[in-house]
């Protein structure tokens, strides 16, 4: 866990170093410390105030939006995956990436100028759009008190496909705004501001404190539903929180940086390939772990083939997929979820 | 520790189709109960319903008098442990970890396990013979190993009512009666309530001493083995005719569903008859090889109450019987000659001799006179289970006769396909 802390430090100091304007990283560090209200002063090296202005204005930002996003991905992801006991689970696996696409197109093609604070139409369609799916899907699955998870995991890809033929009957008449649906799925975190880190991270806290404290809970429910009955759990209480926390943390995820795939089905699984399964330290743990593969990811994604940017999915799957694959190879066992043997 | 459960009136059906009528009983502090009913009897939907997964529509389950649903999860679990049928495990927790979530509903959201909680997951494991296994990945254990390991974490819930749905159904005999012995430990020592379905009943009435038998949703019948376990109950509950009988080993009550034949059965049988002498343990295997090979088989003279005896009553056999204690004598020469006429074969089992059966070789000897083929298995043997110390010498005199000798039964099947007799 320190480990990934410090990890987390150097991933972070590295993506205020590159970029297509180079910092030197201890112009990086003593901007930051100068900037922290301790007002420290350092002498000798000379910093220009352009540099202050790209690093704190526009890297440091996007920093901060990188890690809550790509720890909102995986804590979810985490989630989810316990929750249905489904190795194949993501966080958008229950249609709320679906929604949201539909609601941020919904806002993109028909030209709302709608602004609530600094936020345009599109995040908050997107937010929105997300949040009444995950409802839906919830109220479709559920059978008087309960709710069974298969019902839950089958309704949201239902109502997941049915959105997503929304979504692409709307891309087909696009025009000339085809470009940008496609890259908002594509997803990104180009356009970082300190507001939307404000706005974001406090979701992502709340949302990772209300799943955080239940994993225990969802230790026991790793072994069934009526297994954690036996001992004691509430599942039906257990799986509300859980979902309307995880609900809360991709919802804020991907109405700010779009729809960022792989990080959510894969950290988590790194995380219990090295470290077993127990979600008192999963969760923190890939929490810390999405955020240092986004930051490395969105780095790579500015750098490339800077002064332009890919979208950074792209480079999350492409990075990701491998390293994933060469750990399952090195485990050679995949009995840690599922695989028995 | 230990709590009494009483069940009122539990009414329950899955899609409008009922499976629990009116169920009611009662289970005393301490009782040791099983359950027992065919499949589709109700025995797991009244043990999900005591263990609260499912909710019966109507009919009530009191804890020590108070009503199930006023206890919230936790205390519920402080109560009851339940060991299901199967535990699926498939993720990498150690074993540790596993027996360690039957802390669970003693400790607080953000309280740590203490050196109190780890000291009884240790004496868990170890009443449970897992110790072993405490690093060890669930997902790497066999069936029998995993479900001790559950069986720990239960005892580490320090349940006052174990609950047990057919826990040895996907166990070796071994670990059956492992599994079942630790429940009657943990009854006997800490005075815990158990109740388990288990659809072995001659495996239950070793382990337990109160008997609830389901039939169709409802108690059929309850109490000590000789009131539940009945050849009538069994054939209306299992839907399959029983037999009852003491083990003639260990003395407990045992069923069986094997069937005897009826007289009818044994007069068209496919095989020739065979009339086998004596009886006892010797002769059994002998009446069961020539049974399973279709042949009328007639038996005696036997002892009432020896177990030739007994296979010829089950079988609704031809028998010639002296009461116990008697020698042989006169009186039954008769009606032994007949059967052996009746017969086309007379075969002679490896039994032992005594001053009381020699006679019997008269009788052979006339049969053989009149031309009855007789078999004598193992002759070389005969030393060894001669009491009288003229076996051999008579054996001997009935092969110059013509009496054939025969190492093992086995040697007799090419006879028997071909029809019998020389």
């Amino acid at each position: 866990m320190a480990g990934l802390v410090i990890l987390l430090c150097a991933v972070a100091v590295n993506a205020m170093v590159w970029g297509s304007v180079s910092i030197g990283w201890q112009n990086v560090l003593v901007i930051l410390l100068e900037a922290l209200p301790f007002g420290m002063v350092f002498e000798g090296l000379e910093i220009r105030s352009v540099h202050e202005d790209i690093l704190l204005q526009i890297r440091l930002p996007r920093v901060f939006l990188a890690a809550a996003v790509g720890s909102s991905l995986a804590v979810a992801g985490a989630v989810f995956q316990g929750l249905f006991r489904n190795p194949m689970a993501d966080p958008y696996v229950i249609g709320i990436s679906s929604g949201a696409a539909l609601g941020a197109v919904f806002a993109m093609l028909s030209g709302f100028s709608l602004a609530v604070g600094g936020f345009g139409a599109v995040p908050l369609f997107a937010f929105g759009g997300g949040i009444i799916t995950i409802m839906l899907v919830y109220s479709m699955a559920r059978v008087g008190q309960a709710v069974p998870v298969m019902t839950l995991l089958l309704a949201g890809i239902a109502v997941s496909a049915f959105l997503s033929a929304l979504v692409s009957l709307l891309t087909y008449f696009a025009g000339e705004k085809l470009h940008m649906v496609v890259f908002w799925m594509m997803g990104g975190l180009g356009g970082a501001t300190w507001y939307q880190v404000r706005v974001m991270v406090p979701y992502a806290l709340v949302g990772f404190i209300c799943v955080s404290i239940f994993s225990r809970e969802l230790n026991a429910m790793l072994l069934g539903e009526e297994t954690a009955s036996h001992l004691g759990v509430n599942t039906e209480r257990v799986k509300k929180i859980m979902l309307a926390g995880s609900s809360l943390l991709v919802a804020a995820a991907v109405s700010t940086s779009g729809i960022i795939g792989f990080v959510g089905l894969v950290v988590p699984h790194f995380v219990r390939l090295v470290a077993g399964p127990d979600h008192r330290f999963l969760l923190p743990a890939s929490a810390l772990l999405g955020a240092v593969l986004l930051i490395a990811t969105d780095t790579l994604a500015r750098v490339v083939i800077a002064p332009s940017e890919l979208p950074v999915g792209i480079i999350t799957a492409l990075i990701g997929a491998p390293m994933f694959v060469y750990l399952l190879k090195k485990r050679k066992k995949l009995r840690y979820f599922g695989g028995g043997g | 520790m230990g709590i009494n459960i009483e069940v009122h009136g539990l009414k329950l059906a899955y899609d409008a189709q009922p499976v629990l009528e009116e169920t009611s009983f009662t289970v005393e502090r301490g009782d040791l109960v099983a359950l027992l009913g065919a499949n589709g009897a109700g025995k797991s939907t009244l043990l999900r319903c005591i263990s609260r997964i499912l909710r019966p529509t109507s009919g009530s389950i009191l804890l020590d008098g108070q009503g199930l649903e006023q206890f919230d999860s936790k205390e519920a679990a402080r109560k009851m442990a339940v060991v299901p049928q199967e535990t699926t495990a498939d993720f990498d927790f150690t074993v540790e970890d596993i027996v360690m979530m039957g802390r669970f509903p003693y400790l607080n959201r953000f309280q740590k396990e203490d050196q109190k909680d780890r000291e009884i997951v240790r004496r868990s494991m170890e009443m449970t013979g897992v110790s072993h296994l405490a690093e060890r990945s669930i997902a790497a254990l066999s069936g029998g190993e995993k479900q001790r390991v559950i069986m720990a974490r239960a005892v580490c819930q320090q349940p006052e009512a174990l609950l047990l749905d057919e826990p040895t159904a996907n166990l070796d005999i071994g670990y059956q009666s492992m599994l079942l012995e630790l429940a009657a430990r943990l009854n006997r020592e800490q005075k815990v309530t158990v109740i388990a379905a288990i659809h072995d009943i001659n495996l239950a009435v070793h382990h337990f001493n109160r008997f609830i038998l389901l039939a169709g949703g409802r108690v059929m019948a309850a109490g000590r083995a000789e009131e539940v376990i009945t050849p009538e109950n069994i054939r209306k509950s299992y839907g399959v005719p029983a037999t009852t009988y003491r083990h003639p080993l260990h003395g407990v009550l045992q069923v069986s569903v094997v069937r005897g034949r009826s007289s009818e059965e044994n007069r068209s049988g496919s095989g020739p008859a065979v009339h086998v002498i004596g009886g006892g343990e010797e002769a059994l295997p002998v009446l069961e090889f020539l049974s399973q090979r279709g042949c009328r088989l007639s038996v005696g003279p036997v002892s009432a109450q020896d177990s030739g005896c007994r296979f010829a009553h089950f079988h609704s056999l031809p028998v010639v019987i002296v009461p116990p204690f008697t020698s042989m004598n006169g009186v039954h020469k008769e009606e032994h000659l007949k059967l052996m006429r009746d017969a086309n074969m007379v075969v002679v089992p490896p039994i032992p001799f005594g001053e009381g059966n020699l006679p019997i070789f008269e009788e052979v000897e006339t049969a053989l006179d009149e031309g009855k083929p007789v078999y004598i298995i193992d002759l070389a043997g005969v030393d060894r289970r001669d009491y009288s110390g003229e076996a051999r010498q008579l054996l001997e005199s009935l092969v110059e006769k013509g009496a054939e000798v025969l190492e093992t039964v086995d040697e007799l099947h090419e006879t028997i396909c071909s029809g019998g007799g020389k």
